[in-house]
């Protein structure tokens, strides 16, 4: 059941009711390895890595966590 | 100049001695990838970026794979439709790979994949403002390809034909216009080659280098075609740089005629 606290948002366009606060805290509580080759966007806006400890998640957020695939 | 050492080029403020990029998409497994990049002698490879799921763990064995080659790495934007989404995606590229390298895709037709020459440029435009050494794939249109020159691109990039094609240069003329008309500017043939012949053709117009992915990768040995892109290149090039004969209406005998035996005259 979900509580107050929790925050509804579109994790890669899933999604996710969640208590993490910041968008750290997100990543790790959905069991990303954060020393992976990966890059983070929220609402289509790029969140440099420094930043994702500080970045407080709203709610609607859209975030998007990228990596390296092949290419043409 | 020694008639065997291939001309050099730069682009984004980088020597290359190869004239041939590839893509890394759409082999038959990471081996033959990797024996296709060594066959052809590349220095710079192009990956694309796609979401992460958390299950698929931290380890990315293709970007370790490709990191390992040592290459250049010219990351894409394959896939954006707006210039908002490619501009976004290059900043996330940039962090990534920690290249300010950017092949800016836009996408204006999902059918053909023909680039938005509007959010293109716009794209290019901020972009290049932003520090982004822009590689911008558009069509062989002309105006466009002077406005991304404007934009301050360090790299156009025409179709020779709509991406995985293999139909080869569709309208050389256009090809060859853009060569004449942007000198200065680096221009790379990039999407809709098919054989080694086109990339010799288009070098012989003086492209600066192609850009190829599904002619190789897809090739019934893509480690051969590989092989067979980077002699064409280079030959493509020679003949670039050995100014070909001009075209004539008839025929004119390469054997002396003077001399000629069983002519007598009568």
């Amino acid at each position: 059941m979900k509580t107050l606290d929790l925050l509804d948002v579109s994790l890669n366009g899933r999604p996710v009711a969640t208590a993490a606060p910041t968008l750290r805290a997100l990543l790790e509580q959905q069991g990303y390895d954060l020393a992976a080759a990966m890059a983070c966007a929220i609402n289509r806006q790029f969140v440099p890595r420094p930043q994702w400890p500080q970045r407080a998640l709203q709610p609607g957020d859209q975030i998007d966590v990228i990596t390296p695939i092949t290419g043409g | 100049m020694n008639p065997l050492t291939y001309s050099k080029w730069t682009v984004a403020g980088v020597e290359l001695g190869s004239r041939l990029l590839l893509g890394t998409a759409l082999y038959p497994s990471l081996q033959v990838l990797g024996d296709a990049v060594h066959a052809s002698g590349t220095e710079v490879l192009t990956v694309g970026l796609r979401r992460l799921q958390p299950e698929q763990g931290g380890g990315n064995s293709f970007w370790q794979r490709i990191s390992a080659m040592g290459k250049h790495i010219l990351p894409n934007t394959a896939g954006c439709h707006s210039a908002q989404e490619a501009i976004t995606l290059a900043h996330m590229a940039r962090e990534i790979f920690n290249t300010p390298w950017i092949k800016l895709e836009v996408v204006g037709d999902d059918y053909s994949l023909q680039p938005d020459p509007f959010g293109t440029v716009e794209a290019a435009t901020v972009l290049a403002r932003d520090g982004f050494q822009v590689f911008a794939y558009t069509t062989d249109d002309l105006v466009v390809a002077l406005r991304l020159r404007d934009a301050g691109c360090a790299a156009i990039m025409p179709w020779a034909a709509p991406i995985g094609t293999g139909r080869g240069p569709v309208n050389p003329s256009a090809l060859a216009s853009l060569r004449q008309r942007l000198p200065d500017v680096v221009l790379v043939v990039d999407a809709g080659l098919g054989k080694p012949s086109h990339a010799a053709q288009v070098m012989e117009l003086g492209f600066d280098a192609v850009l190829l992915n599904t002619a190789v990768a897809q090739a019934g040995d893509p480690v051969r075609m590989a092989h067979g892109f980077g002699l064409a290149v280079r030959a493509g090039r020679a003949a670039f740089e050995a100014v070909p004969i001009a075209e004539r209406a008839s025929a004119q005998a390469s054997t002396p005629t003077v001399g000629t035996p069983f002519w007598h005259g009568a």
